[in-house]
C-alpha cells in the first residue's frame, strides 16, 4: 500500500567525509567553537560601561545563567572557579545539539557516540582528579567507597555499589543520556519526515490528506527538540558540577 | 525468506540486492549459490551473503576521527574561554557592577544627607511650634490670672456688702424684738398690777415674756 | 502441496544467523518496552511531587525545579539505556 522503506540506520548517522577524515560531525564541532568564540569576541568589542544590549547581553546572560543556575546551585561560592569550564561545556554541547533541527545540518553532533563519550570521559578524569587533589587519594577513596553514617556491617553491600556507581555508572550514564536523547530525537524526526513524505506522495489519493498528521507531529517534535537540546546541555553541565562539587567537598 | 546479496568491489559496497524466495521458490539454494558464484567470477568482485551484511559498522560505536575533532575543538574552545574570552568579559561585567554599586552607594549617601536635612528642618519647625505654644500658654495664663483676681475681688466686695446688710438686718431685728419685749413687759406688768393690785417684780415679768416669745418662735 | 514445499524450503534455508536475527528483533522490542515502564512511572511520580512541592511553597520553586531536573536526568537514564540496547540489538 505504501512504498515506505526505512533507510539503513547507518545512512542516517554516518556521514561521508567532506575532505579526508573531516565529516559533518567534525564540521559541527568546529562550528560550535567558531560560533561561541565569535559571540564572546563580538561581546567584548562593546563598551562594558554601558548597559549590555544585543550580543553582549546574550553572552552575559549565558555567563550569569551558568553562574547562578549551575554553579551556585550545586557547588556554592567556592565553585565559581569552574565557571569557564562549565560555560565551555554548556555552549559546546548546546551548539552541537542544535544542528539537529537546523535545515541542511539536520544532525546533532552529539548523536554520534564519539562526542558524548569524550566529554564524559573528560568529566570522569576531572572529578576524580579533583577529589584526589582535595582529599588525597586515600581520603577520596574513603569518602567515596565508605560513605559515613552507614553501619559497619552494611559496608559489604554498600562499598561495591558505591564503587560501581561512582566509578563506572556515572560516566557511562552521562554519555548515554546525552547520546541516546539526541539520537532518539534524530531518529524520531527522520521517521515522521519519511512518513509524511510517503503519505504526501502516495498513489492512493485518499492517503494524501492523512499526511498532515505526521507532518504536524514533525513540527511539534522539531519544537520539542529545541527544548531537549537546551535541557540536555543544561543537565550535562549540572551533573558535571554536581560530580566535581561532590568530589571536592564530600560532606555536601 | 529474504536473502541479501551484497556485491563488494575492493572493500566498497557496490550493490545491495534483496531477493525474496517466496516469489522465486523454483530456484534451489544450491543453484543460487552457483549463480552468485558465477556472477562473482563474471564481475571480478567478491560477493557475500546475509552473514556478511552484519559487518556494517555499528551505529553506536564511536568513530575515532569524530572523537579527535570533537576533543580538539572542545579543548581549543576551553583554552580560549579560560584564558581570554571569559576573564575579559567577566572583568567588564565586574567593573560595570562595581560602578553600579558605587552609584547606588552614592545615591544612598545623598538620600541619607537629604533625609538628615529634612529631619533638621522638622526639628526646627517643632521647636518654633513649641515656642509659639508656650507663648500662647503664658499669655492665656496671664489673662486667666487677671480674670481670677478681678473675679475674687468682686466676689469679696459682694460678700462684704452682703455681710454688712446681714448685720444691719440682724441689729434691726434685735432692736425690734427688744422693743416688742419691752412693750409686752410693760403691758403685762400693767395687767398684773391691775389684777393683783401691786407691781410685779420686773425680773419675773421679763422672764415670762421671754419664755412666751421663744415658745411662739419655736412653734 | 506447494505451500508445504515452500515452508520446507524456508525451514531448510533458516540458518543460525536468521534465527539470531529474529530473536534479536523480538528482544529489541521487549528491551525498549520493558525499559520504558519503570522510568515512565518514576518520572510521572517525580514531576507530580515536584509540582505539589512548588504549589505548596512557591518561594522554594527554583530549588525544587533544579532538583527535579536532576532527578529526571537520573531516572530517564534507565529508559535511554533501554533505547541504546534496542539499537544495539536491532542494528548491531
Amino acid at each position: 500500500m505504501l512504498a515506505l522503506d526505512f533507510p539503513e540506520i547507518n545512512s542516517l548517522l554516518r556521514w561521508k567525509d567532506l575532505f579526508p577524515s573531516f565529516n559533518k560531525i567534525a564540521l559541527i564541532a568546529v562550528l560550535a567553537v567558531v560560533i561561541s568564540s565569535t559571540i564572546f569576541l563580538l561581546a567584548l568589542r562593546q563598551n562594558h560601561e554601558e548597559a549590555p544590549r544585543g550580543i553582549r547581553n546574550l553572552a552575559e546572560t549565558i555567563v550569569e545563567f551558568i553562574e547562578n543556575g549551575v554553579v551556585m546551585q550545586t557547588m556554592g561560592k567556592e565553585g565559581l572557579a569552574w565557571t569557564p569550564f562549565l560555560l565551555t561545556m554548556f555552549m559546546f554541547i548546546y551548539l552541537c545539539n542544535v544542528p539537529g533541527i537546523i535545515p541542511f545540518f539536520q544532525m546533532p553532533a552529539t548523536a554520534r557516540m564519539a562526542v558524548p563519550m569524550f566529554l564524559a570521559l573528560m568529566v570522569w578524569v576531572i572529578y576524580n582528579a579533583t577529589g584526589i587533589k582535595h582529599q588525597g587519594i586515600g581520603g577520596y577513596l574513603k569518602s567515596t567507597l565508605f560513605p559515613p553514617g552507614v553501619p559497619k556491617a552494611l559496608y559489604i553491600l554498600v562499598t561495591p555499589i558505591e564503587f560501581i556507581s561512582a566509578i563506572i555508572v556515572r560516566p557511562f550514564s552521562l554519555a548515554v543520556r546525552l547520546f541516546a536523547n539526541m539520537m532518539a530525537g534524530h531518529i524520531l524526526l527522520v521517521t515522521f519526515a519519511l512518513l509524511s513524505e510517503a503519505l504526501f506522495q502516495a498513489k492512493d489519493k485518499i492517503l494524501i490528506p492523512v499526511g498532515i498528521l505526521p507532518f504536524f507531529m514533525l513540527i511539534f517534535l522539531t519544537s520539542f527538540e529545541v527544548l531537549v537540546a537546551f535541557l540536555q546541555a543544561y543537565i550535562f553541565a549540572m551533573l558535571t558540577a554536581v560530580y566535581i562539587g561532590g568530589a571536592a567537598h564530600p560532606e555536601h | 525468506m529474504t536473502t541479501a546479496i551484497v556485491t563488494q568491489l575492493n572493500g566498497r559496497v557496490v550493490q545491495v540486492r534483496l531477493t525474496s524466495e517466496s516469489s522465486d521458490t523454483t530456484v534451489p539454494a544450491a543453484e543460487d549459490g552457483v549463480a552468485t558464484e558465477a556472477k562473482a567470477m563474471e564481475s571480478g568482485a567478491a560477493e557475500t551473503t546475509v552473514a556478511e551484511t552484519k559487518s556494517a559498522p555499528n551505529p553506536i560505536a564511536p568513530e575515532s576521527k569524530e572523537l579527535y575533532w570533537a576533543a580538539g575543538s572542545f579543548i581549543v574552545l576551553f583554552v580560549l574561554m579560560r584564558y581570554f574570552l571569559f576573564p575579559k568579559l567577566k572583568k567588564g561585567m565586574d567593573a560595570r557592577y562595581e560602578g553600579i554599586r558605587n552609584d547606588i552607594d552614592g545615591a544612598v549617601t545623598v538620600k541619607a544627607s537629604a533625609q538628615s536635612d529634612v529631619a533638621e528642618y522638622e526639628k526646627a519647625l517643632a521647636a518654633a511650634r513649641a515656642e509659639a505654644a508656650a507663648k500662647v500658654d503664658a499669655a492665656r495664663q496671664a489673662v486667666d490670672a487677671e480674670r481670677n483676681k478681678q473675679l475674687a475681688e468682686v466676689n469679696g466686695r459682694i460678700a462684704a456688702a452682703r455681710s454688712a446688710a446681714d448685720q444691719q438686718n440682724a441689729a434691726a431685728r434685735a432692736a425690734a424684738q427688744g422693743e416688742v419685749a419691752a412693750a409686752v413687759a410693760q403691758v403685762a406688768s400693767k395687767g398684773a398690777e391691775l389684777a393683783i393690785g401691786r407691781t410685779p417684780d420686773a425680773q419675773t415679768v421679763q422672764a415670762a415674756v421671754q419664755a412666751a416669745m421663744e415658745s411662739a418662735v419655736s412653734r | 502441496m506447494e505451500a508445504i514445499a515452500r515452508l520446507v524450503a524456508a525451514a531448510a534455508d533458516t540458518t543460525a544467523a536468521d534465527a539470531k536475527n529474529t530473536a534479536a528483533a523480538a528482544s529489541a522490542g521487549y528491551a525498549y518496552g520493558l525499559a520504558a515502564i519503570g522510568p515512565g512511572i518514576g518520572i510521572g511520580y517525580l514531576v507530580g511531587k515536584s509540582v505539589e512541592a512548588m504549589a505548596r511553597q512557591p518561594e522554594a520553586a527554583g530549588m525544587v525545579r533544579t532538583t527535579m531536573f536532576l532527578g529526571i536526568a537520573f531516572t530517564e537514564a534507565l529508559a535511554l539505556i533501554g533505547f541504546v540496547v534496542f539499537i544495539l540489538l536491532k542494528f548491531a
